[in-house]
């Protein structure tokens, strides 16, 4: 499914980036996540998770779903942090900041694991096994 | 002891009244919020990071503050274009001697507004603000907009200590005086406690803008705008008559307007809207800064230096470009060779591509706690936590400056402050390059 990324602040995700704790379980359960609609969600499969990839193909993250109300058909929302911004667009149309609202995505049902974001860093942006 | 009237150094709110009392390991917190409290907690917990690392042969180590400070000064004097990234959550005296050390090298200076509010500022630059400072919205406004921002999440006190809820001199009964939009694609919980939500589509602002322009020049909007935006030229309509209406009206700006497609665009649109409608009432516009320090840094760079944020100091004098000098594309382009990070966690807000560079080259990140800018550091320097261990200045979300002062002290011997660290690396830096 092709869709536009929002991303963003959610309460839970700032405090627990402000208190230190990126790399606890809570704060991958709060942002590695990415909210549908239902009629999204079930065009999709009703998946348990997803991988969000960017635009160019070149990156991809699997999150965990939600389903939502908050968000319309075709718009997916991901909660500011590691796992959006693998995905998000890195061209600044000369302004120096990223697509970080509306991104173009695609999202597909995935089985991948759900990395910690320690695991991001270790194995998508340093090359570690 | 109980300390009041303790500045909070999270976000952009920078909240005046919060009480902190230290007792043997606890702190106890009041008045902050959510964020703010578990920033404060930061100050007593487990994983602070409390000595100085360095990564060598892959494997991270222990070092002490002298070894730890020469590695980084190596790795910035040798050098040829370094990136200094000087993020937010600390002190503009501490950005201050970072932007030294970046003109010292000839390397790029750069803070969290250009991964934030950096295009609003450009739209500033084009089109001039109508702003305000917080109080004048809180005493005047009975309309306030929230376009693009989820205030509730994003600066959790900004409704209930400068935007809907408290009494004003003019808005007496507070939240009963005053109505409140939101503008914004996903229906947040400001959404939901707004009295009118336009829910326009992603990527759809400028439309929406200009239709409103059109509408306020008593024109009528062409109708395959509803079809764009999805919002109905009839609700336009009445969200202008609303303002008109209105005694003051307080817009308040996040990134919904300045990063979607538009970025600059969107918020110049916006601030010539703010103009026009002060032919017929008081209108500002305001940016909600999320993070912390960030308005300190475009108020010092600008003042040193003549430019807000992504200056390039590669020729000798000072250069801005956004898109060429601003972090994000000089690692993207992968135009710098090693970076010095400082309390800001930015492999974790860049997008892959960038921070994929930023792992790659030599980078000092100076942090509390760990994250992935320091898990991809080659040097960890521990930071000092500004408001709370040390005092300074931060400049609030409306440029308005405020100085702190500490409840306790710095917990390193080796260092007060991070400017004080900073300082050290600088001394260090310039004994290299001379030596
Ligand atoms: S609103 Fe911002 S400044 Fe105020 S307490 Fe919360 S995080 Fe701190």
């Amino acid at each position: 499914m092709e869709a536009l990324l929002n991303t963003g602040s959610t309460i839970d995700e700032g405090r627990l980036a402000k208190g230190g704790n990126k790399y606890s379980e809570d704060y991958k359960t709060e942002c590695a996540v990415c909210w549908v609609c239902a009629e999204d969600f079930a065009a999709l499969g009703c998946p348990e998770k997803v991988k969000v990839t960017s635009r160019d193909g070149v990156h991809s993250v699997a999150v965990s779903t939600k389903v939502t109300e908050s968000v319309k058909s075709g718009h997916v929302f991901i909660p500011r942090s590691i796992w959006a911004n693998v995905v998000v667009e890195p061209s600044t149309f000369s302004t120096g900041s990223p697509l970080y609202k509306g991104s173009p995505v695609s999202v597909e049902p995935t089985d991948d694991v759900v990395m910690d974001a320690e695991e991001i860093v270790l194995k998508l942006y340093m090359g570690e096994e | 002891m109980v300390y009041k009237n303790i500045i909070c150094p999270v976000c952009g709110g920078s909240c005046d009244d919060v009480q902190v009392e230290l007792k043997d390991g606890t702190i106890d917190v009041q008045n902050a919020c959510k964020m703010g409290n578990a920033k404060f907690q930061e100050v007593v917990s487990s994983h602070r990071l409390l000595k100085p690392t360095i990564r060598e042969n892959g494997k991270v180590k222990d070092v002490s503050w002298d070894e730890a400070l020469e590695m980084s000064a190596d790795i910035l004097a040798n050098s040829k274009r370094p990136l200094f990234f000087l993020g937010s959550e600390t002190s503009c005296e501490a950005q201050e001697v970072g932007l030294h050390i970046a003109e010292y090298l000839g390397g790029v200076a750069d803070s969290n507004a250009t991964i934030c509010h950096g295009p609003t500022v450009m739209g500033i630059q084009e089109a001039g603000c109508v702003g305000s400072t917080a109080g004048q919205a809180k005493n005047r406004a009975d309309m306030i907009i929230y376009w693009g921002v989820n205030a509730l999440e994003s600066m959790p006190r900004h409704m209930s200590k400068y935007g809907v809820f408290p009494r004003g001199y003019w808005a007496k009964k507070g939240r009963f005086d005053r109505t409140m939009v939101t503008v914004d694609p996903r229906k947040t919980p400001t959404a939901v406690a707004s009295d009118l939500h336009l829910q326009l589509k992603p990527n759809t602002d400028y439309e929406l803008l200009s239709a409103l322009f059109t509408i306020l020049n008593g024109k009528e909007p062409h109708p395959s705008v509803e079809e764009i935006t999805g919002i109905p030229i009839p609700v336009m309509k009445q969200t202008i008559e609303m303002m008109k209406e209105s005694n003051y009206v307080g817009i308040f700006v996040g990134l919904g307007v300045s990063s979607s497609y538009g970025k600059h665009r969107n918020i110049e649109i916006a601030l010539n809207l703010v103009k026009e409608m002060n032919n017929y009432t008081k209108c500002n516009l305001g940016a909600l800064r999320g993070h912390c320090n960030v308005a300190g840094f475009n108020q010092l760079a600008s003042y040193l230096y003549g430019y807000p944020f992504g200056i390039d100091f590669g020729k000798g004098y000072p250069r801005y470009n956004p898109g060429e000098t601003t972090c994000v594309d000089v690692l993207r382009e992968k135009d710098v060779d090693a970076a010095f990070v400082m309390s800001a966690d930015l492999v974790n807000h860049i997008p892959a591509d960038a921070a994929k560079y930023l792992a790659d080259i030599p980078m000092i990140c100076l942090d509390i706690a760990p994250c992935p800018s320091t898990t991809a550091s080659d040097v960890v320097l521990p930071g000092v936590i500004d408001a709370m261990e040390c005092d300074g200045t931060f400049y609030r979300l409306d440029n308005v400056p405020v100085h702190f002062e500490p409840f306790t002290d710095s917990p390193f011997p080796e260092t007060k402050s991070n400017e004080d660290t900073l300082k050290q690396l600088f001394a260090k830096v310039k004994a290299k390059k001379e030596a």
